[in-house]
């Protein structure tokens, strides 16, 4: 079943000089257990996807959609309320900096007991602080921290940036919830401590059937731990599909590019040879070029390439662009 | 191959105050290497284990508490960076925080020669504008102020800085982690061309085992403040020792 559907998302941002399309016309959807990886570069608007699914976007932001539903329920049509409940039921978030998410004034116990819904605690009112403790460290133990006595007791800056996203990962999962966003959540920590929340969010997703949205700007990592990918560019969907068929052949020159300037990729490759990177830099908000916007930096690119491409359909495989690598004669 | 760098015996306490005693933490405990000019070097371990140390000590932000460093064979005071900032210099993690943003350009660069050089106004003009040329930036670039640049030119603005003195060994501190991918293609190609070109080296400090294992010749594992693994990078890939380094690249791979 589908959990989440959307088409063509478009989210702009009011300003002086009038709106800026941050994202254009991007769509997703999860199935239920289903993990999903989002990859883009910084200013690809990945975050902002996350915050318009959750609702965390201010005011300034006007988000549009052909088609929002949440396991089959119109987002857009129900009032802010009620979307409200149903989100605050179904998704969790974890994000980039668990140290600067969390309270500093607060014990972590205190934060995370206060994260679990009472509805879920179930015995007589004046068993529930009990109950709620007991909860808590469960909780503790699940995402694989055993000293709960320590950790419920320390304040969020006495404790490693690891042990905090895991505290992080507790308070998400509290509420049981069928959609766990992830954004870039292992940017702040070591490689070890990296694998470990990797293989912490996949047994989740395994055991519990829990859907995940891996969102992060390195694709190694996430083409590790997903089995489909979105690739985002400028705000623009450029490819998703199959993570396995994506990596072995990819149809859009962004991702073809992505793929090839990692290192991992490319058993083959020499030592200190020169790694392939597209020319220039990614285009500001304020300056995004119209068209497909990898248009200035695309190797293909034509003259067509100043109207938008559609999102186009090969199988399983989605891709958008004019002139896409379906030959194999590269690499 | 001449020897730029020899480290032996590098050690270098903290004192914390407890109380009226003292207690010692041992951020660096005896390491030794080398470093060949035009090779590259990696330092890899854990957040607590002496890298960040390793990398102030050698620019002379601390004074090391025992061992000695040999720059060409010769034992030097690095503490002294006056005379050896000219060799060894040092790129920061984020670029856009280590700028100071009510400098134009150009004026730091200026600034760097002014203080470190005895160039006049004229040829400290021809040298900025050579060193930005080297770095694919424009001459105009020298009026912009850090905001104006992008990540990936701001990343070049660093280490224009960096290399406007003709360093010998340059200093990256996790500087290629924050970057995105295709911009870290960008800056590694650049960095592999000056290599080439000028023979500098790199010691490069890192979590990212992928990117160790293209552009280092050597790599130099840390743990708890000591040296866990060295040796030349295929070889401690293929055979590591320590069981951290073990741990470390079952991680990665």
């Amino acid at each position: 079943m589908l959990l989440l559907d959307i088409k063509n998302l478009t989210i702009e941002l009011e300003t002086p000089d009038g709106l800026i399309r941050a994202v254009d016309r991007v769509s997703l959807s999860l199935r239920e257990g289903e993990t999903r990886g989002l990859v883009g570069e910084s200013g690809s608007g990945k975050s902002l996807v996350a915050k318009a699914i959750v609702g965390v976007l201010n005011r300034r932001w006007r988000i549009t959609a052909d088609r929002f539903s949440w396991m089959g329920q119109d987002m857009l049509q129900v009032s802010a309320e009620q979307r409200r409940k149903i989100i605050g039921r179904d998704i969790a978030m974890i994000y980039q900096e668990p140290s600067r998410s969390l309270d500093p004034t607060a014990l972590v116990g205190e934060q995370l007991e206060e994260a679990i819904p009472t509805s879920l605690l179930d015995g007589y009112w004046w068993q529930k602080p009990f109950l709620r403790k007991k909860k808590a460290i469960a909780l503790l133990h699940k995402v694989g921290i055993r000293d709960h006595q320590n950790i419920m007791q320390s304040y969020p800056y006495q404790l490693s940036e690891g042990i905090c996203q895991k505290v992080m990962i507790a308070m998400a999962i509290a509420k049981n919830p069928k959609l766990l966003i992830a954004d870039e959540p292992t940017t702040a920590l070591e490689s070890t401590t990296q694998a470990q929340l990797f293989r912490l969010l996949a047994s989740f997703n395994q055991l519990k059937g829990m859907a995940i949205l891996l969102i992060s700007h390195e694709l190694e990592s996430v083409a590790r731990y997903t089995q489909n990918l979105s690739v985002l560019y400028c705000g623009q969907l450029v490819e998703s599909g199959d993570t396995t068929a994506i990596l072995k052949h990819p149809f859009h020159p962004y991702t073809h590019a992505l793929i090839k300037s990692v290192p991992e990729f490319q058993p083959d490759l020499l030592p200190k040879s020169p790694l392939y990177a597209l020319p220039g830099s990614i285009p500001t908000l304020q300056h995004l070029p119209i068209g497909c916007r990898l248009g200035p930096r695309c190797p293909n690119a034509r003259k067509e390439c100043v109207k938008t491409p559609n999102l186009e359909r090969l199988q399983n495989h989605y891709y958008s662009c004019h002139f896409p690598l379906l030959k194999r004669d590269e690499s | 191959m001449s020897i730029l760098l020899e480290v032996s015996g590098l050690g270098k306490n903290y004192y914390k105050q407890r109380g009226i005693t003292r207690k010692k933490v041992t951020a660096l405990n005896n390491v030794s290497f080398r470093l060949h000019s035009g090779k590259t070097l990696a330092i890899v371990g854990e957040t607590g284990s002496g890298k960040s140390t390793l990398a102030k000590l050698l620019v002379g932000i601390e004074k090391p508490d025992s061992g000695i460093i040999k720059l060409s064979g010769e034992q030097v005071d690095i503490s002294n960076y006056k005379k050896y900032n000219h060799v060894i210099r040092f790129i920061f993690q984020d670029a856009g925080r280590s700028l100071n943003p009510l400098q134009k350009v150009g004026q730091m660069l200026e600034d760097v020669l002014r203080f470190s050089t005895i160039l006049d106004a004229e040829q400290r003009r021809v040298k900025i504008r050579k060193t930005l040329k080297q770095l694919g930036l424009l001459d105009e670039h020298a009026e912009y102020y850090p905001h104006m640049f992008s990540g990936g030119q701001l990343q070049r603005v660093a280490l224009a800085r960096a290399l406007i003195l003709d360093p010998k060994l340059l200093i990256l501190d996790e500087a290629l982690t924050a970057l995105d991918p295709s911009l870290r293609a960008q800056i590694v190609n650049l960095l592999l061309e000056l290599q080439q070109q000028d023979g500098l080296a790199y010691l490069l400090i890192t979590n990212n085992l992928q990117l160790v294992r293209h552009i280092s010749d050597e790599m130099l594992v840390l743990y708890q403040g000591q040296a866990a693994d060295s040796g030349l990078t295929a070889e401690v890939f293929a055979n590591p020792q320590h069981d951290y380094t073990k741990k470390l690249i079952n991680s990665a791979l």
